[in-house]
């Protein structure tokens, strides 16, 4: 009279197991579920009931307790639907035991016996102990993804009653609809022009530098940032299982091999809520966007609108690579290696570049970039200004070099990174990147001359190194030249945050 | 002179509603002195109001008056006046500046900080011109200023500003550094409230090598209907009034406008037609204002001797920097505006690696400057 099923619950992107226990005894008829559910998760009742009517299945009139073990640990959603039927059927005797031995079912059931897929397949999944996964037959694809399991699924509680009993063979997952431009990127070869631009574009590509872009509207920032993901090398492994895992916790669909390889780009609004972004959220919590671009970039358009306090909330994250938000019930780690590229405006009528070409006061053009606080303009390794293109060059230039040619500089520059022991350049601080800078006298030359000057703070000095280390790194070189060294100068412009004229 | 009592009075005046310049300089003039002024002003008598001529509602005024007055503890403005060493000049005290007394509408009383009065009449003997312009300005126009400053100020000329952040300011610098005439500045706020904050020390420098001119008493805040009034003191203290550069509808428009008033000549310095800085300056060349292409073209005007060294047609009298042969490509694609990295680029067919190497030496060369990722030439001023 008591079954046992294995199943699995959402906490963040993570997925933890859940024992659905379920005791079925004589006594008044009454189905109760305990064990923490929250309200989706308790209208299983419901629908576990309707489908079983509806698939011709009987339902005892008896006393029926439902637990979800461990039961301090909150669930939510109705992924549990399916292993409680099952358990359901298992304790009233209509299915045996054997079948089911070292099976663990996840999946939501509608009230006419269909099986629905659920938010977060793969950290569920990830985190299931049993040999044999069954869930519903949509999900097979990115159930299969772990690659731990066998994973079987059924559309039907009918069907998998039938293949269960081996009446009938499993069926084979249908193909996924191929997602539109999910493996399509744009090419830099597009990019006319923006010669500066491009190079930004590839060298925060190669160093994992972010990158701030200040230009009037219609100048093409928006275009170069959404070339980088074409760019960036593929995901290793682990790199696509954790932002796959992440995508699939948040309900975005997966591409068609289940596992996502390409580097996501996440391009939130500027008028995004904190929680949208960092993650959080009351009852389940969701990851935020800045989670949905690990691995991959995360552009913010307009940065001079975003709030203040948003703004501030990104810059613990981009410093550690996590998100760890905490509730009083629980908190949750959500993985955060984004590369970070931002686009504004050069002050509020947009179409400012130098002093004195816009109708904006000076006042104004303080506190508009006064918006972003310094700790946070400091994330930013390149910031460059974006200016409109030349007609000539738009409608008769030469197509520049495609992201084909551009990713093989980035993939050998990313080797060379990881030589050192880091994953890219941006990630070189203190002594390591002393020792890997590797100085051309001419390059010292110029630095110390900025130092004296006062264009150049000390901070400012271990940046121009990094992103020169990159520079030198994509040109397949081991000594960092002085024309790196400009390079990395000219790519670091303090575009508007320095004093105007006068 | 007046007495320390009067100034006070003078300056609580200048403050009171529904008085400006025009009654002030009644006030001022009255037969029966500023004490019979103030103490009927102070008891709220409707009939010296009404002695100032048309008034609406005459009553209305006296009590509105009588209510300010009441505020006023004139023995703390007096201490006040002592103690900032600024000087009251009535219109009619002998050490008035007589150019201002013939002005149209000339004020009643003027605060002046100077280390001696003799400064200010040398100032006021000799040619003067007002060089004027945006806050808004660009390298090339805070540039071209200052040198006008520096070599209007070689030649004697009195250089007249208003002290504001951009070209006000740098034609001042330059003045300063030339050091050859006193330099005078016309300001809105009280002498004792610097604005521009920024600008503190070039008040300090201008105080001490000619003189600071206001209309407004100590302890005024620079509010925006202080600028016009200042503007015309500064039109009506020169000869000549240069706009260096200013937007198609600028303060400096309500200066000329001032100069056209009083029959002052304006010149303008050309700019760039792409440049929204010089659209205004650009307008008044086109309306038939005399260009300033360079320093003998305002000495001319002055009727003054040109600079003994300067040869005609040499724009730049500075020896050029040194720089490496190899750069001057890249220094030829640099401009005397805003020039963008991707600019020279695409000039010189250079990968931004070597340009960007090229343009660094040009910098340290001192041939060009950056500025928030735009490159220009740059006129080293010594």
């Amino acid at each position: 009279m008591l079954a046992s099923i294995p199943s699995a619950t959402l906490l963040g992107v993570e997925g933890r197991q859940v024992s659905v226990e379920v005791h079925v005894s004589s006594g008044i008829p009454g189905f109760t579920v305990v064990g923490l559910p929250d309200a989706s998760c308790r209208e299983a009742r419901d629908r576990v009931r309707a489908a079983l009517l509806t698939s011709g299945l009987d339902w005892p009139l008896k006393r029926i307790t439902v637990n979800l073990a461990p039961s301090s640990l909150k669930k939510a959603g109705g992924g549990l639907d399916l292993a409680i039927a099952i358990g359901l059927l298992v304790a009233t005797g209509v299915l045996k035991q054997e079948p089911i031995d070292g099976c663990a079912f996840i999946g939501e059931l509608g009230l006419d016996g269909s099986l629905r897929p659920v938010p977060g397949m793969v950290p569920m999944v990830d985190a299931l102990r049993s040999e044999t996964v069954i869930v519903p037959l949509a999900s097979v694809r990115e159930a299969s993804v772990v690659g731990r399991h066998a994973v079987r699924g059924a559309s039907t509680l009918v069907d998998l009653l039938a293949c269960l009993r081996g009446d009938e063979p499993w069926p084979t997952p249908p193909l996924p609809p191929e997602l539109e431009g999910a493996r399509w990127c744009p090419d830099l070869a597009d990019v006319r022009g923006q010669q500066v631009g491009r190079w930004a574009v590839e060298v925060a590509a190669a160093g994992g530098h972010h990158l701030l872009m200040i230009g009037p509207p219609g100048s093409g920032k928006t275009m170069l940032a959404s070339r980088l993901p074409g760019i960036l090398p593929e995901l290793d492994d682990a790199q696509a299982l954790e932002t796959t895992k992440v995508h699939s916790a948040a309900g975005l669909p997966l591409p068609g091999g289940g596992l996502i390889r390409t580097p996501p780009l996440r391009a939130p609004h500027h008028t995004a809520s904190v929680v949208s972004l960092i993650g959080g959220g009351s009852g389940t919590m969701r990851p935020g966007e800045i989670s949905l671009a690990t691995n991959g970039v995360l552009f913010i358009d307009e940065l001079g609108e975003v709030p203040v306090h948003i703004l501030d909330a990104m810059r613990q994250p981009l410093e550690e690579g996590v998100v760890r938000v905490a509730r009083a019930r629980a908190s949750v780690t959500f993985p955060a290696h984004v590369l970070l590229v931002a686009a504004m405006n050069p002050c509020p009528c947009g179409e400012g570049g130098f002093a004195g070409s816009c109708r904006c006061s000076d006042r104004d053009r303080a506190r508009y970039l006064r918006r972003l606080s310094g700790p946070l303009v400091d994330r930013f390794d390149l910031r460059i200004p974006v200016a409109r293109p030349d007609a000539s060059q738009l409608v008769g230039g030469t197509p520049g070099e495609s992201s084909v040619a551009v990713a093989a500089r980035v993939v050998l520059a990313r080797e060379r990174a990881r030589a050192r022991g880091v994953r890219c350049n941006a990630e070189l601080t203190g002594r390591d990147l002393e020792s890997a800078a590797n100085l051309a006298p001419s390059a010292v030359r110029i630095l110390e001359h900025k130092l004296r000057i006062g264009s150049l703070t000390a901070r400012g000095l271990h940046r121009v190194e990094r992103v020169a280390r990159t520079i030198a790194d994509l040109a397949d070189e081991d000594v960092v030249s002085d024309e790196h060294v400009c390079t990395a100068l000219e790519l670091r412009a303090d575009v508007g945050l320095m004093q105007s004229a006068a | 002179m007046r007495t320390p009592r009067e100034e006070a009075i003078a300056s609580a005046l200048t403050v009171l509603p529904q008085c400006g310049i025009a009654r002030l300089r009644a006030f001022v003039q009255d037969p029966d002195g500023l004490e019979a002024v103030w103490s009927d002003i102070v008891a709220g008598r409707v009939a010296r109001v009404e002695g100032l001529g048309r008034v609406s509602k005459p009553a209305d005024v006296a009590a509105a008056w009588r209510a300010k007055a009441a505020t006023f503890d004139l023995d703390a403005v007096e201490r006040r006046i002592a103690e900032s060493g600024v000087r009251v000049l009535f219109i009619d005290d002998d050490a008035y500046p007589q150019v201002l007394r013939d002005d149209p509408d000339p004020p009643g009383v003027l605060f002046i900080r100077t280390q001696s009065l003799d400064v200010l009449h040398d100032a006021l003997a000799r040619p003067r011109v007002a060089i004027i312009g945006t806050r808004r300005c660009t390298n090339y126009g805070v540039e071209v200023s200052r040198e006008l400053g520096r070599d209007l100020s070689a030649a004697g000329v009195v250089v007249v500003s208003g002290l504001a952040l951009g070209i006000d300011g740098a034609a001042h610098e330059g003045a300063l550094v030339a050091g050859a005439a006193p330099p005078v500045g016309v300001v809105g706020s009280g002498l004792d409230v610097v604005y521009p904050h920024r600008h503190r020390r070039l008040w300090a420098s201008v105080a001490d090598a000619g003189a600071l001119i206001s209309e407004a008493p100590l302890g005024a805040i620079a509010e925006a209907h202080r600028f016009p009034q200042r503007n015309r003191i500064i039109a009506g203290l020169s000869d000549l009034v240069i706009v260096v550069e200013s937007h198609a509808a600028g303060g400096s428009m309500h200066t000329v406008q001032a100069a056209i008033d009083r029959g002052v000549p304006v010149m303008a310095v050309p700019g760039s037609v792409r440049s929204k800085s010089s659209a205004g300056t650009n307008r008044l060349l086109a309306e038939g204002v005399a260009p300033v292409l360079d320093v003998d073209d305002v000495l001319v005007a002055l009727a003054l001797e040109r600079r003994p060294s300067a040869s005609p047609g040499h724009d730049h009298p500075h020896p050029e920097p040194q720089i490496d042969p190899a750069d001057a490509g890249v220094l030829a694609a640099v401009e005397w505006t805003p020039t963008s990295t991707e600019t020279v680029l695409e000039r010189t067919g250079l990968s931004l690696g070597a340009a960007a190497a090229a343009l660094t030496r040009l910098e340290m060369a001192g041939a060009v400057r950056s500025q928030n990722g735009w490159w220009e030439r740059k006129e080293e001023v010594r």
